[in-house]
């Protein structure tokens, strides 16, 4: 049985598709992200008027790396972790809530918003996504990753490569 | 263990290139980006030091399309080789789906590849990962070196009981990358095959 690293799927996914949407309508901040620690997006969402967001993957890499950095800093002094992630620039900023030992929740903004909103906004998203997750009792989409998902990924994979002549 | 996202219908691997200082991990990432065409890849992020050492990682995500209706993509990260990095190493460990270790054929630098592995061994475990569990394959580098050392020896020492594809290569010319790439790939998916 294969277990996806949050419940996010059926109800519960639109329960906390709703939640960031809120968050970023009561912070007026850009993005909202469920990013899992190991650095894959997981959800996302974008205000309406904020502009085309940089790449995510490469983002959500390094949001988590620097996350799994600030944590092991942390450890050196013998702290579990730092309370509060907040980046800023001239222009942007970043937030991060971490969402149980699997997740976080970063939001990013900009100058039109103000960072105390944008904390007690992200803090109240973060606790109502682990509410819902508790919650979540849909079982998992059945899909067999099976022998023929196999050899379909790695015809794929030799189709990457396989234009150049060896 | 892979990231299934069923909401967004995607599945992803986490692969880690692994190996001592110098060995040219780096290299096999940016050549991986030179062969791919642009719309399978994604940005390439390295942080590095000012003389392009790897200082924490680099990445670089492919998307293959869709198999089953599924989104399926690897991501591609290296560590950085240098012995006293090691807890950047051992974080980029975390959730990893398979490993290229690679080692260098130089001679000189027989002792440093065996220490690495060793090394990987360590941090996998604080994961409570054990390499045998890993799918795992050897890149021998550096093949064009003069002096480069007898395969049968680099094997004897970084597998003495002949369990672990090896694959020759010269990364900066592209020759044995996509082999070993392969390889680990089509490991990591057979084992969620025997999950599923
Ligand atoms: N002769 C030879 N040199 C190579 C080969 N592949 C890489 N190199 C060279 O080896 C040097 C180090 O390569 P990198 O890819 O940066 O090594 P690395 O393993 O990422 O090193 P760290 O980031 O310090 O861990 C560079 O000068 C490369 O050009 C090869 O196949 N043959
Ligand atoms: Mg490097």
């Amino acid at each position: 049985m294969l277990e996806p690293s949050l419940d996010l799927y059926g109800s519960t996914f639109d329960s906390v598709d709703g939640i960031l949407r809120e968050l970023l309508a009561k912070s007026r901040a850009r993005y909202a992200l469920i990013i899992d620690r190991k650095g894959f997006v997981l959800m996302h969402a974008r205000a309406l008027w904020a502009p085309r967001p940089p790449s995510l993957d490469s983002f959500a890499t390094l949001v988590a790396s620097n996350y799994a950095a600030n944590r092991a800093i942390a450890n050196l002094f013998g702290e579990e972790g730092f309370k509060e992630t907040v980046q800023q620039g001239a222009e942007v900023g970043t937030y991060l809530e971490e969402l149980g030992a699997e997740a976080l929740l970063v939001t990013v903004f900009d100058s039109t918003a103000q960072l105390g909103r944008v904390k007690v906004a992200t803090k109240q998203a973060a606790d109502a996504i682990r509410v819902e997750l508790e919650n979540a009792t849909e079982a998992p989409p059945d899909v067999d990753f099976d022998a023929e998902f196999q050899d379909g990924a790695t015809a794929l994979l030799d189709g990457l490569f396989g234009t150049r002549d060896r | 263990m892979s990231t299934i996202n069923f909401s967004a219908r995607e599945i992803n691997f986490k692969i880690v290139y692994y190996g001592p200082g110098l060995s040219g991990k780096t290299t096999n990432l940016k050549k991986i980006y030179e062969q791919v065409p642009a719309e399978s890849k994604g940005e390439m992020v390295s942080l590095a030091t000012e003389d392009e050492r790897t200082l924490f990682f680099d990445f670089l995500p492919l998307d293959l399309g869709k198999v089953n209706g599924f989104k399926t993509r690897f991501h591609l990260y290296t560590v950085p080789g240098q012995v006293f990095y090691n807890s950047s190493r051992k974080l980029i460990l975390r959730g990893v789906d398979g490993v290229v270790f690679v080692a260098d054929s130089s001679p000189a630098r027989l002792r440093a590849n065996a220490e690495s592995l060793r090394n990987l061994r360590e941090n996998l475990l604080e994961y409570n990962l054990r390499l045998s569990e890993v799918p795992f394959v050897i890149q021998a580098n550096k093949r064009d070196l003069e002096d480069a050392i007898d395969m049968d020896m680099l094997k004897r020492v970084l597998d003495p009981q002949g369990k672990v594809p090896f694959f020759e290569a010269v990364a900066a010319d592209f020759d044995g990358v996509f082999e070993p790439l392969r390889a680990v790939a089509t490991m990591v998916l057979e084992k969620l095959a025997q999950k599923a």
